[in-house]
């Protein structure tokens, strides 16, 4: 069957509900290096392992002190689906740290800083009423901004045959991917629900003008850790170098910085939307495969 | 609000972090001041005033229902799969799958199977909804999308029983108009109560199995699976335990994608009714036998926070006072079923269960 060019590759799929999917992931034989002979590229991405369970549950948390605000039936469900989602997602991802704890490759040092990050210096403090309110609000554009992230991070990983063709590990990949495909789906969630409540441009920039900086720093600490603690490194391979980066995302393996910077520019439209970019078509598509999300006890 | 100890592990804290909490306070401190000019959360409504059409009977208890604006106008778009919210004059809510034609941007369609003991939605709508009655709806919504590639290698399994053929036969014709390679097998009760079977006529009769339980009995998971060739994607709906079946079988078929409708609550089973007491507001609710404790205490409370409603995201966890809990869940550890419970699924062992809420 030909398609003529620039037919739509996705079906459109609008007003999905979100509800979480129970997955099951086994990682007993996860090698330390899922992606063969790239150690460099492993731990980039294991560096979600290490930010996401922290940070998707405080996700959780902020949302849940929100719901009481919002004035929206539809938006109040997609925060419920939401919720559950990321539930699941921070489990998963810990599903990883403890098995690499039960391996002798301990985290603690570097998660320790994320959850006190997230739960102490962004966490609830002794406010009253407006300040209480204000100070939830600031989260909620924060998380509007992670939200446009890991949404392009999940478009990403759901594009990514290179990971395949380089013989990564499969329950790796499926987990990176239901994970991914359910950011995509749930992309606007966070966006709409800071609008509902604030919506101001600036404040919506504030959010990622804070954000994206950190990310960046947290995520080359985190490869710079990894490597480090790696007890299949040894001496010079223990170090993380920039070019490495560069190099592997040339052949496709990480996403590519220019991408990227271009994504998070799109951000700063003063119309951007989460729904103008990436495809619910594809992602429930992927969840429909997905091995983790099919073998979950019925 | 002192910074966590640095990688290396050595006790002063990281400096770096030090100086991120404070960065952070700054942010604390431009939010405070944020409530000047901020707009308040409007709110949305969502409703729509529909005015039904027509009627037809599709089967001995099944009847559809053609809805369209007042004024003729278009209606949202929505694609295979999406269903409406129908609120009913006596204030009951319903969803029904929308099974008509997507590209009629004009009328809606639905279906309804009149259930004796389905707490009267169904029997209202057969009873005293005919042409020209109004109907408040909400949606379209799509827990069941239809989204296959565009090229697909190995073609599609469709799986309905009975009245869950309605979000499936928009699927079925959208399949067959790309020319994909489908097949459809269809049960039911019997014939008689089996609709639209005049309406899948007009399609390849040689890709349509009609099983009715009463000449080839209730149909296993595996058995429907076995029709699945290999790389195939499944979309099935039908009743509770048809869906179970054939997500137990799925992962030993040849097929490589499964797409069932995402009900939220599947049905209470073996339920007694009991009482659940609220601490904090000094309520006593009494849980019916099939419903959920979370139905009834969201009712009363309700920011309650919950998700999956099936016992597995553990989003509902709520500290329970005194009572025997019979707990259900997929979810928590022995330690946390000692003092807590999710009120989606676990209900009382007998007796009232006061929960910290
Ligand atoms: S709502 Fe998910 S466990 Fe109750
Ligand atoms: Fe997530
Ligand atoms: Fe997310």
């Amino acid at each position: 069957m030909l398609r003529r060019r620039n037919a739509p590759v996705h079906r459109t799929v609008d007003n999905l509900v979100l509800t979480p999917r129970d997955v099951d992931f086994d990682w007993a034989s996860l090698p330390t290096h899922w992606v063969p002979g790239e150690p460099f590229v492993t731990h980039t991405i294991n560096v979600l392992h290490l930010l996401l369970p922290a940070g998707e549950r405080w996700f959780v948390d902020v949302f849940t002190q929100a719901l009481p605000y919002i004035n929206d039936d539809k938006l109040r469900e997609e925060v419920l689906g939401f919720i559950g989602q990321e539930t699941i997602h921070a489990r998963s991802h810990q599903g990883v740290l403890d098995h690499w704890k039960a391996k002798g490759i301990d985290t603690d040092p570097y998660v320790r800083q994320i959850d006190w990050m997230f739960f102490k210096a962004l966490g609830d403090r002794d406010l009253i009423s407006k300040r209480r309110e204000e100070w939830l609000i600031e989260r909620l554009a924060i998380i509007a901004a992670i939200e446009h992230i890991t949404a392009m991070l999940g478009n990403w990983a759901l594009n990514s045959p290179a990971l395949d063709a380089a013989g990564a590990d499969p329950t790796m990949l499926d987990l990176l991917r239901w994970h991914g495909a359910e950011e995509v789906e749930h992309r606007a969630v966070a966006f709409d629900l800071f609008t509902h409540l604030d919506g101001r441009y600036l404040r919506r920039i504030r959010g990622m003008t804070v954000t994206w900086p950190i990310m960046l720093w947290l995520w080359v600490r985190g490869v710079v850790f990894l490597m480090r603690t790696d007890p299949e490194l040894t001496g010079l391979r223990k170090k993380a170098r920039w070019r490495y980066y560069f190099r592997a995302s040339r052949r496709h393996l990480l996403p590519p910085a220019n991408e990227i910077v271009r994504g998070v520019l799109r951000y700063h439209r003063p119309r951007y939307h989460p729904l103008k970019e990436f495809s619910t078509g594809q992602a429930v598509a992927y969840l429909a495969s997905s091995s983790a999300a099919n073998a979950a006890a019925v | 609000m002192v910074a966590p100890p640095d990688l290396r592990g050595r006790q002063h804290p990281d400096r770096l972090f030090t100086l991120l909490g404070k960065l952070i306070a700054i942010l604390e401190w431009l939010a405070s001041g944020s409530y000047i000019r901020r707009p308040q959360a409007r709110p949305v409504d969502r409703d729509l005033q529909l005015v039904v059409d027509e009627v037809r009977v599709e089967a001995a208890d099944a009847r559809s229902f053609r809805l369209v604006a007042a004024n003729g106008a278009e209606l949202p778009r929505w694609q295979p799969g999406s269903h409406l919210e129908v609120l009913l004059p006596s204030g009951r809510r319903r969803h029904y799958s929308l099974c008509g034609d997507p590209a009629d941007r004009r009328c809606y369609r639905i279906a309804v199977r009149r259930l004796a003991d389905g707490g009267g939605g169904s029997q209202e709508l057969h009873d005293s909804v005919g042409p020209g009655s109004i109907l408040t709806i909400r949606g379209p919504r799509n827990a069941f999308p239809y989204a296959p590639p565009f090229v697909p290698a190995a073609g599609y399994l469709f799986l309905a029983g009975g009245i869950g053929i309605t979000p499936v036969l928009p699927m079925v014709k959208q399949a067959a108009a790309d020319g994909a390679p489908w097949q459809l097998i269809y049960t039911g009760r019997s014939q008689a109560s089996m609709p639209f079977l005049e309406e899948l006529s007009a399609l390849d009769p040689d890709r349509i199995q009609i099983r009715p339980y009463d000449q080839h009995g209730f149909p296993a998971g595996a058995q429907l699976l076995e029709q699945a060739p290999p790389g195939a994607t499944v979309y099935c709906c039908g009743p509770a335990p048809m869906i179970a079946s054939v997500r137990q079988a799925f992962p030993a078929s040849a097929a490589a994608a499964l797409q069932f409708e995402r009900f939220t609550a599947p049905p209470v089973v073996d339920g007694e009714p009991f009482e659940i007491a609220l601490q904090r507001s000094g309520r006593v609710l009494t849980v019916p036998a099939e419903v959920s404790a979370l139905e009834v205490v969201r009712q009363a409370v309700p920011g309650v926070p919950y998700s999956c409603q099936q016992g597995f995201c553990g989003t509902c966890r709520t500290r329970v006072l005194s009572g025997e809990v019979d707990h259900r869940d997929r979810v928590l550890t022995d330690q946390e079923r000692a003092d807590t419970m999710t009120i989606c699924v676990s209900r009382s062992r007998g007796g009232r269960i006061v929960v910290d809420l």
